[in-house]
């Protein structure tokens, strides 16, 4: 090949890789690119309005309307973005899904049977809609994504290194960003899941562990900010044992999730769907630290709520978004204005007639309910704790043995002991707590059991103390003889 | 319709004021007159002999890379212009400026693909260009000059390369310059953690990381200061170093092909500009095509809170931070880059051999090839094992093994000597044998004065580590893995250390001896240290930590 040849050559493919360059760029993922999508609205909006104007008697109004349709369909193609001053964001969403736009489409209505990108945005007629107006709040600070991108799995967020992929509206995430702002979410129309999500976290006692703005315990991570939590601080590790059902795939059953499905809401939802024991096995032989590290001390919400296994599940997938809902709005981003936040109205305690349902109501107010179960129908799971159905402590057991027996290990099981308890020994009990040096360990070389008794006389107020003893021991268990 | 006669027409535009004015020449022949007048009448090209020999102009000669660095250089800089119309140099806009040229610049993608992988390959090329030349000994008499300049530019390519990283501002950048310019933290004397820097009143707010930062952590103004460093301040200091560069290529009589009787020049104009030209178009083919197939990585946005497991420097980076292992920031991320340098910038001055200048001759120049090719090589197996074999804590992860496979915590380490309580033996007793050990590897070759039969010595050295080696591991001490490495550092030490210093250089000078022993005995060092660490679990061969100082 001659040097004139490999010139002559050189240049045409150097024009060509150009050429190249610039088609990806205009055209690539013909589908997944905005021009497409526009261009497709802007066909499927002017067919609209030629129709319109073929049923249309008045011929002047008509051939205005054929003006129109044909306008409509030369709309130049060009990113269209709302510019939200108050977030210092520009959401690019308009460019393909056209008819959310104000401008392009002032009444934000399509006609039935178009489909996203190219209907119009849901419940336009509703004060839901009316009250955060687009040019306001542009699309990310509810609906979450990558406002800038201008592809759909850009846009939409579900890409590596995005943080804060788009809320699923079908599972109800999305009412999080509602919890964001409004701190009367639980009695605002439209935010019912979270508000749900707010009722179960109370009522299964995740307060027991997990303090909110300082309301809750500290025994595992505060969740006050757990919406902006950094996917870095999540070890791979640990994603990769998760395992969700897709609700548009359920006959699939739990599936490992993709890399670009790492985010925040399949995390928590992980927790609440998957035995955490599994998630996170930590080290409990001790075979990468010098000390035996337990398991993730929270319980399986995923199976049974007493120590039979009926086979349902505490918490249903429904359950368990309806928490993820509420945790997504856990966020303390200072980009959102404080003007946007709509105060909640004071909370004031319910007031009870009966001591037992006072004290049942103060049982799930500290979230007793994290440790002793749902009710406390049956103590939750303690690591190398002592509890029914273990074997005697042999050091030449295997691995799989001792581990079985480990996890046998429960927290007291209330309607079991409360017969052996007078009241104010009871009122005691609790104000004074147990010490965690006072566990006891199954296995002597396994790790310490985590989670003991608190003191709860700081906390927990005298009448308060009372009624909720009354009512534990309203739950003893009564042998024959009725004692 | 009147004929066009196309030479008429060519001859009265050339021959027009307006067409003489800017090229002042004639219609141009294919005579030697012409084809000379092509180079000396151009002022880009001017630079550029009239005349060249035929054995310079083959590929095999220079693979062209001097030419594919300009190339890529010239590339970078077109590329870089262009971005800086999008992008803004503040914490607040930085990564944002950078998502928009992904999703709303028509060619964005493109444009910052382009830039990224043309600085990836620059590094490259820049590395190939110094191997080439040095092969070739093209730095010897009278290039010295010209090839401490090019160590020169290599230095601020990767300076250009690292200042460029942070500017995207995300996870990836804000801690691969973190890791990078905590090395100069450690820095001697002018850094707060190096050896002597407390004494001499360095402090994390007044050290030269705080010149290098503008602060004390990478924020805001280090963003700044870089970007003025990668667009303006470093490209100026490069440009000014290519002039000279260039220019002493020119002057040093162009190619440094040894002289031929009857040897017939051919002539620039066209046969090194149409190489020039085609090496230029390839390299801005490839570049194109890669930039299209593949996207520059981005991660999250910069979060000084989070600091991703493992955090890592940039790949031409990666080594010296894999030596991070073995040795304090001050020797792995100062002494050892900075001897590099200046050893580079000493090789033509203590190569006194006079054969293969030009040529390609590795029997006359072994002692010089060798140990150089043992740097490049020592300098690309590290890079290799830190990208690609350092996981979660930094452990050690074979390239077949998930991440995800939690590791356990290496054993505990102990040095030699110390101070009571930390060193096995006590500092005193240290700096003589240390100092002894370095003074005697260094003096022994040239003490040696016969010619020693480099297989039986080495033969000989490797029985008796293996010796020792099988007594350690009949004593429970080690295993066999250590007992392997041992065998390799120890025959590798011993052989570039010793024998071939021995049989090549013992008839050197003695100032351009202790120079190439001393920069030697430092390189066995690293590979001694290394042996040493992952044999028998030492940290530090000697440490005083009341001065910061620890081998």
């Amino acid at each position: 090949m001659s040097y004139r040849k490999l010139f002559y050559a050189a240049n045409f493919l150097l024009l060509a890789a150009f050429g190249w360059a610039l088609f990806v760029d205009y055209a690539t993922d013909w589908q997944h690119n905005w021009r497409h999508y526009q261009a497709t609205y802007y066909k499927m909006a002017g067919d609209e309005l030629d129709r319109q104007a073929n049923e249309e008697k008045d011929p002047k109004r008509a051939a205005d309307l054929h003006d129109q349709a044909k306008a409509m369909r030369n709309s130049p193609l060009m990113i269209r973005q709302i510019i939200v001053d108050d977030l210092g964001r520009y959401d690019r969403c308009t460019t393909c899904h056209v008819a959310m736009d104000e401008y392009t489409n002032p009444t934000l209505k399509t006609p039935a049977g178009w489909d996203n990108p190219y209907k119009g945005h849901p419940k336009v007629d509703e004060a839901l809609v009316k009250a955060h107006p687009f040019t306001k709040y542009g699309c990310t600070a509810c609906h979450e994504g990558q406002g800038q991108g201008t592809t759909v799995e850009g846009a939409h967020g579900h890409v590596l290194h995005w943080e804060h992929p788009m809320l699923s509206t079908k599972l109800g995430h999305i009412q999080g960003s509602c919890v964001k702002c409004h701190g009367n979410f639980e009695t605002l129309k439209g935010a019912e899941i979270a508000a749900k999500g707010r009722a179960l976290f109370k009522q299964h006692g995740c307060y027991g562990c997990h303090a909110i703005n300082g309301w809750g315990q500290a025994v595992s991570v505060g969740l006050e900010a757990i919406a902006d939590k950094p996917f870095e601080r999540i070890a791979g590790y640990n994603y990769d044992r998760v395992r969700i059902t897709d609700p548009e795939h359920p006959e699939l059953g739990p599936q490992k999730l993709p890399e670009n499905e790492w985010n925040i809401q399949n995390w928590i939802l992980a927790h609440l769907t998957n035995d955490p024991e599994w998630v996170t096995p930590n080290d409990p032989f001790a075979e990468l630290n010098k000390e035996p590290i337990p398991p993730s001390g929270m319980a399986d919400y995923s199976r049974f709520v007493d120590d039979h296994d009926t086979g349902a599940s505490e918490l249903s997938r429904a359950d368990a978004d309806a928490i993820v809902a509420y945790l997504s709005g856990m966020t303390q981003e200072e980009m959102i204005p404080y003007r946007w936040h709509v105060p909640a109205p004071a909370e004031h305690e319910p007031k009870f007639a009966d001591a037992k349902a006072h004290g049942h109501y103060v049982f799930q107010k500290y979230g007793c309910a994290g440790c002793h179960g749902l009710d406390a129908k049956a103590g939750r799971r303690r690591f190398n704790a002592l509890g029914k159905g273990q074997a005697d402590y042999d050091p030449k057991m295997s691995k799989e043995e001792l581990f079985k027996n480990m996890e046998l290990g429960r927290e007291p099981t209330l309607p079991d002991l409360m017969g052996t308890y007078s009241h104010d020994e009871l009122v005691a009990k609790i104000a004074g707590g147990v010490s965690a040096a006072d566990a006891k360990k199954w296995n002597p070389n396994g790790p310490l059991p985590m989670v003991y008794m608190p003191a709860w006389k700081d906390k927990i107020s005298k009448p308060e103390l009372d009624d909720l003893a009354t009512w534990l021991l309203s739950l003893a268990k009564k042998d024959d003889s009725g004692f | 319709m009147p004929t066009l006669d196309i030479e008429k027409i060519k001859k009265e535009v050339v021959d027009s004021q307006l067409w003489r004015s800017v090229f002042r020449g004639g219609v141009w022949k294919d005579t030697p007159r012409d084809r000379a007048a092509h180079i000396v009448g151009n002022v880009w090209l001017h630079l550029h002999p009239v005349k060249v020999r035929p054995r310079a102009l083959k590929w095999s000669y220079t693979w062209g890379m001097g030419g594919i660095s300009f190339a890529l250089y010239l590339l970078l800089t077109l590329t870089g212009v262009a971005l800086m119309f999008y992008y803004r140099p503040t914490v607040g806009l930085a990564y944002r400026d950078i998502k928009d040229l992904e999703f709303a610049v028509t060619l964005g993608r493109f444009l910052r693909n382009s830039h990224r992988w043309s600085a990836q390959a620059m590094v490259v090329a820049v590395i190939a260009h110094m191997v080439s030349v040095f092969l070739r000994g093209g730095y010897k008499k009278p290039r010295e000059f010209n090839w401490g300049v090019g160590v020169l530019l290599l230095t601020l390519t990767l300076f250009l390369s690292f200042t460029g990283y942070l500017l995207p501002w995300d996870q990836l950048a804000i801690w691969a310059v973190t890791v990078g310019t905590n090395m100069a933290g450690a820095t001697p004397f002018l850094g707060n953690e190096g050896p002597f820097g407390g004494l001499m009143g360095m402090h994390i707010n007044n050290d030269v990381r705080f010149t290098l930062l503008g602060g004390t952590m990478v924020g805001e103004n280090t963003l700044l200061r870089f970007y003025v460093m990668h667009c303006v301040a470093v490209p100026l200091v490069v440009g000014i170093l290519l002039i000279l560069h260039f220019w002493r290529i020119r002057k040093d009589s162009f190619s440094a092909a040894p002289y031929q009787a009857n040897e017939e020049k051919v002539e620039v104009w066209p046969h090194l500009i149409k190489r020039e030209y085609i090496a230029a178009a390839g390299v801005v083919l490839f570049i194109m095509v890669w930039s299209i197939l593949q996207n520059a990585p981005l991660e999250s946005i910069a979060n000084p809170n989070v600091t991703p497991n493992p955090s890592k420097a940039p790949w031409y980076f990666v080594g010296l931070q894999e030596l991070l292992v073995y040795f304090d920031p001050w020797i792995a991320g100062v002494l050892l880059p900075g001897l590099i340098i200046v050893g580079l910038m000493a090789i033509p001055y203590i190569d006194t051999n006079p054969k293969g200048i030009g040529v390609y001759d590795w029997k006359e120049r072994a002692f010089a090839n060798t140990m150089f090719m043992l740097g490049i090589v020592m300098w690309f197996v590290l890079i290799y094992i830190g990208q690609a074999c350092r996981g979660p804590n930094y452990a050690f992860y074979p390239p077949w093994e998930s991440w995800y496979i939690l590791k356990a915590a290496p054993p505990s380490t102990w040095s030699v000597f110390g101070p009571a309580g930390v060193g096995a033996l006590p500092i005193l007793l240290g700096i003589p044998v240390i100092g002894g050990l370095f003074g005697a590897s260094m003096l022994l070759p040239k003490l040696i004065q016969k010619e020693l039969n480099g297989k039986v010595v080495l033969g000989g050295f490797l029985a008796a580590l293996a010796v020792l080696a099988g007594v350690g591991m009949a004593l429970g001490k080690f295993g066999p893995v250590s007992g392997a490495f041992m065998l390799f550092f120890g025959g590798v030490a011993f052989y570039f250390g010793f024998i071939l210093p021995q049989r090549h250089i013992r008839s050197l000078d003695w100032p351009r001896y202790l120079v190439t022993m001393g920069l030697v005995v430092c390189t066995m060092a690293i590979l001694l240290k290394m042996c040493a660490r992952l044999t028998f679990n030492i940290k530090y061969v000697l440490t005083i930590p009341a001065i910061s100082l620890n081998i």
